[in-house]
């Protein structure tokens, strides 16, 4: 019943739109900016339809045009774009050359927008409920009371807890994950037909975002909402989408529906990015990530004929150099590609087996034992814990991956490793010496040698003022013990070598580069003392999915050949996967889980690991999952700690009292696997694996 | 190329097409800032020439123009109640002026990155301290400082350098620790911690470099404000001694006559102002020029 009110409230059937006219249509939409000189062509010329009730991905990397395109819907390409040419219908009424006030009808009633950063999208001085209000009364011509009432219920519907006290709140008081949903709120408030979705979970932790996505997932079934989701995530496109078009340099290169795309990908490209993502399914070894080899054309670069030309694996001169390459169909209803090749070429994926080793057994090189760090509050005698009783042990050579959310500590941890921080209690022998409570500046200069990090935001791992080269100069002058310059120089190519960039790099200022160039700067850094443990925090996360890919390939190239002990650090799990051989599970700064790799994918599981796993997603495996574990809530604040288990408040498995006051027995598994849990391991062994399959379907076929 | 090597070809120079190295080049490209310069290369040149250029000494006293002081061919600009060269006169005065305001800036600008450091790079008590000194000397009206320092040592350039210093450093400190409390979190600071650098190399080399953007346009603004303080200090008649020429000294002496003569007292003015307004068009074509 109420169904039908929700549908007639919004003034026409969607039943009835559909089958006349796509709700959003865009045709041969060519976007410019102006520069100073001459216009630079965003977006050449894109197409796309999205039916009413319809979930659209709009998938490519980072300065495709994706987002470019979402703004031009939205009006907001800002004074140097502009809309050159084709058109964007919206429910048959035409927005290209649209008057301000005819747009303004439509922006934020019929068409609302959920950015990538909710802080920025909320006003901080004004309450949530102040700024949700605006948009009924705005819009729909809502009383103040009606309003109220209005944004309390739908603060209800986006599952945020006490709503009346939620409207009197300030935007700061309320965590990441839920100002997304005050922002997904305010943006459903006016019943829009279309909700635009530029990366919407990006910078969320992983249990969050897949309640987010399943937040409006729902939202969507109840409001018949059309949405067009903006990604570079492959794994959410896939999971929250009826049809994913690709982009490329601004044009869509591929389009389908989500399964025939991610089962049949026909362009070169759509496979090279899903060769690019490490599967949750596939352990260390079984695949390597396969980069795109060049980068995206930036507007004036773009080649004749096919503009992914020069970095695909099956251009042919003759046929792939000449004229622009149109849009073709492709096989199945709906499905069309920009290659000129298609049914030539072969884009199953290259099958890449790594050679296995067997590990042996490593003398322990690194041992954390019972490592504690709190900081104190200021003005107040509080402490906030960032980590509590860490202990575990990484041998030679291995690779440890350290796993968790943001707040659990894996950071702090990594700081008091290398000497950034101290630890508050507890203690951590490397090779012998004692680490944990000496500074940096306190530690011999064989110590600091031998244990370097690589960071995690390009951007302010270089010192912009700087030249590249100039820390590994340092580096080589202070530990290398090299006093003459050739020898630096000589040194410093072989290390640009090592991280495979063209020696020209070492003059180049930051600025100059990209992001995954920086970060292999920042390798060759690291690597410049010789380190023979190396921690690396989050060391790709801010890259692009093909670049992360070359990135994390090159890294562990180079572990490999030098046998450097690595601390990786990481949210990612399918990556930690790719990449660790024993992997730790923290949450609020405790160990929740170790063991080696394939005993963390596999139950038994701490509730929490599992949490996390089927938070995951990754292209393919949809089908291999069973009903995903949702956590209510957000971490709590590691000021007040709960007594007993961390996890206790949000856990799915909770068994009752005992979990919020007594600290959890460390059940042992196997001599390598513990978990710290209150839950016997007979009744974690018979958990339902979060993985049935553990090799994705695309490739086993 | 190997297979393996994704983004390592990318063409470098294509990422940004502004390097840092052409920063000084995009001011050219910023009108505000071209003006500003032009106008403080106005008097900056005819400060290096004078003496070369065929002017009569700013100290000479002319007894037939005291007769009818308005401009003439001998005096373009006329001369001032005692007979002296208006236009010699405001070119003199430009070399003190323009010797006086930026030595005096520069000293206050290293006091004042040097405050601001400590304060910002180590924070705590050090911070405090700086803060609470800082407040102490902002709160006090920075006129009446140089009054009560000139009045009680005398007039001279070393007094005018001492009390910039220590009229705009609180102000220069508070930017500078305001951009270190940022830039001491970058990463790059700690790379540089890890490679075991000294506080001293951090702060000179990794922190320093990164805050020049605003220090240039801050330097530029307190130069004019220090020219306007030069001018007020003359005005007041506790500039720099007679017969040196100055430009405030100059409105002062003038402005009994000012309704009979009034370029003697106009003349000094617009010479002040456009040097001012030079050094506040160039700070503004920095900001608009180097904004990220």
């Amino acid at each position: 019943m109420n169904a039908i009110i929700e549908t007639s409230l919004l003034g026409r059937s969607a039943a009835s739109v559909r089958d006349t006219v796509p709700l959003l249509d865009i045709r041969g939409l060519r976007i410019e900016y102006r520069g100073r000189d001459e216009s630079v062509v965003a977006v050449p010329g894109v197409s796309l339809q999205i039916a009413a009730g319809e979930s659209y991905g709009l998938v490519g990397e980072s300065g495709c045009g994706k987002t470019t395109t979402a703004m031009a819907i939205m009006g907001y390409l800002g004074g140097m774009g502009r809309i050159a040419g084709g058109s964007i219908r919206f429910e048959g009424q035409e927005l290209v050359g649209a008057s301000a006030a005819q747009l303004r009808t439509i922006r934020g009633r019929r068409v609302a927008m959920v950015y990538q950063e909710p802080m920025s999208a909320l006003n901080p001085v004004k309450t949530i409920g102040a700024q949700l209000m605006e948009v009924p009364r705005r819009h729909l011509g809502a009383s103040r009371a009606e309003a109220r009432e209005l944004s309390a219920t739908m603060l209800e519907n986006v599952k945020l807890p006490d709503p009346l006290a939620m409207l009197k709140r300030y935007p700061h008081q309320l965590s990441g994950g839920q100002q997304q949903r005050i922002v997904i709120a305010m943006a459903l408030l006016a019943r829009p037909a279309l909700l635009l979705l530029d990366e919407p979970t990006t910078g969320l932790d992983v249990t969050v975002e897949a309640a987010i996505l399943d937040l409006i997932a729902d939202l969507r079934k109840q409001y018949g909402t059309s949405l067009l989701y903006i990604s570079h995530n492959l794994g959410l496109i896939a999971s929250a989408c009826d049809r994913v078009g690709i982009m490329y340099s601004g044009e869509m290169i591929e389009e389908a529906s989500t399964a025939a795309l991610f089962s049949h990908p026909r362009h070169p490209y759509t496979q090279g990015l899903l060769d690019c993502i490490p599967a949750i399914g596939s352990a260390k070894g079984t695949r390597s990530l396969a980069p795109i080899p060049g980068h995206l054309p930036l507007p004036h670069e773009r080649p004749d004929g096919c503009w992914f030309g020069p970095r695909c694996a099956h251009f042919e001169a003759q046929t792939c150099a000449g004229d622009s390459i149109p849009l073709v169909p492709a096989g199945d209803e709906g499905h069309q590609v920009r290659c000129v090749r298609w049914q030539q070429i072969d884009v199953t994926p290259p099958w890449v087996p790594v050679e296995l080793t067997a590990a042996p057994e490593r003398a322990a090189t690194l041992i954390i034992d019972n490592v504690s760090k709190q900081y104190p509050l200021s003005g107040s005698r509080r402490t906030v814990r960032a980590n509590e009783q860490v202990s575990f042990v990484v041998g030679k050579g291995e690779i440890m991956g350290l796993v968790g959310e943001s707040g659990c500590g894996k950071s702090s941890l990594a700081r008091i490793l290398v000497g950034l921080e101290e630890a508050t209690s507890g203690s951590i022998r490397f090779a012998d010496d004692e680490l944990a409570q000496v500074p940096a500046k306190k530690r011999a200069k064989d110590m600091l040698k031998s244990i370097q990090m690589v960071f995690q935001n390009p951007d302010s791992t270089l010192n912009p003022s700087h030249s590249v080269a100039w820390p590994i100069r340092r580096a080589l002058r202070k530990f290398g013990g090299y006093r003459d310059k050739a020898a630096i120089e000589r040194r410093l190519r072989e290390l640009l070598d090592l991280v495979r960039l063209p020696p020209e790099v070492a003059q180049r200022r930051p600025a100059q580069l990209s992001g995954g160039q920086k970060q292999r700067i920042a390798i060759a850094r690291a690597f410049a003392t010789n380190p023979s443990l190396i921690v690396a925090d989050e060391p790709v996360s801010a890259l692009d999915v093909s670049v992360q890919a070359a990135v994390v390939t090159l890294l562990l190239d180079i572990q490999k050949e030098r046998q450097t002990t690595l601390l990786f650090i990481s949210h990612d799990l399918a990556l930690v996967r790719h990449v660790a051989d024993k992997i730790v599970v923290m949450y609020l700064g405790r160990v929740m889980e170790k063991g080696l790799a394939e005993e963390i994918f596999a139950p038994p599981y701490h509730p929490y690991t599992e949490a996390l796993l089927s938070a995951v997603h990754s292209p393919g495996d949809s089908a291999q999952k069973h009903d995903r574990i949702r956590l209510v809530g957000e971490t709590p604040s590691p000021v007040d700690v709960p007594p007993g288990c961390r996890f206790a408040s949000r856990c799915h498995r909770k068994l009752g009292d005992i979990c919020d006051t007594v600290a959890p027995p460390v059940r042992r598994a196997s001599a390598t696997h513990e978990i710290a849990c209150h839950i016997s391991l007979e009744s974690l062994r018979a958990v339902r694996p979060v993985f049935e399959n553990p090799l994705p379907e695309a490739h086993t076929s | 190329m190997s297979f393996l090597e994704p983004d390592a070809a990318v063409p470098l120079a294509v990422r940004t097409p502004a390097a840092p190295r052409r920063a000084w080049l995009k001011l050219f490209r910023s009108r505000t800032a071209v003006i500003g310069l032009c106008l403080i290369l106005f008097w900056v040149v005819l400060a290096a020439l004078a003496p070369f250029l065929p002017l009569p000494s700013p100290t000479a006293q002319d007894a037939m123009a005291m007769v009818d002081p308005t401009p003439s061919a001998a005096h373009w600009l006329g001369t001032d109640i005692l007979g002296r060269d208006i236009l010699a006169r405001l070119i003199f005065g430009a070399r003190t002026v323009l010797a006086v305001a930026p030595l005096s800036v520069a000293v206050a600008m290293v006091a004042g990155i040097a405050l601001g450091m400590l304060a910002g790079y180590f924070g705590g008590w050090i911070e405090a301290l700086v803060d609470r000194f800082s407040d102490l000397v902002l709160a006090f009206p920075v006129l009446i400082l140089y009054v009560i320092l000139i009045a009680n040592v005398g007039a001279s350039v070393l007094n005018i350098v001492i009390a910039t210093t220590i009229a705009s450093a609180p102000g220069i400190g508070r930017i500078v620790r305001g951009l270190v409390l940022d830039l001491k979190q970058q990463e790059y600071v700690a790379a540089a911690r890890l490679r075991a650098e000294s506080t001293f190399y951090i702060m000179v080399f990794e922190l320093l470099p990164n805050c020049r953007g605003p220090l240039f346009v801050d330097a530029c603004l307190r130069i004019g404000y220090t020219i306007i303080t030069i001018g007020i200090l003359g005005f007041l008649g506790l500039g720099l001694p007679p017969p040196n020429p100055d430009w405030g000294g100059m409105v002062r002496e003038t402005t009994t006559v000012i309704n009979v003569w009034p370029l003697m007292s106009i003349a000094p003015s617009v010479a002040i102002v456009s040097l001012v307004l030079g050094f506040n068009l160039l700070a503004d074509g920095m900001r608009e020029a180097w904004k990220p």
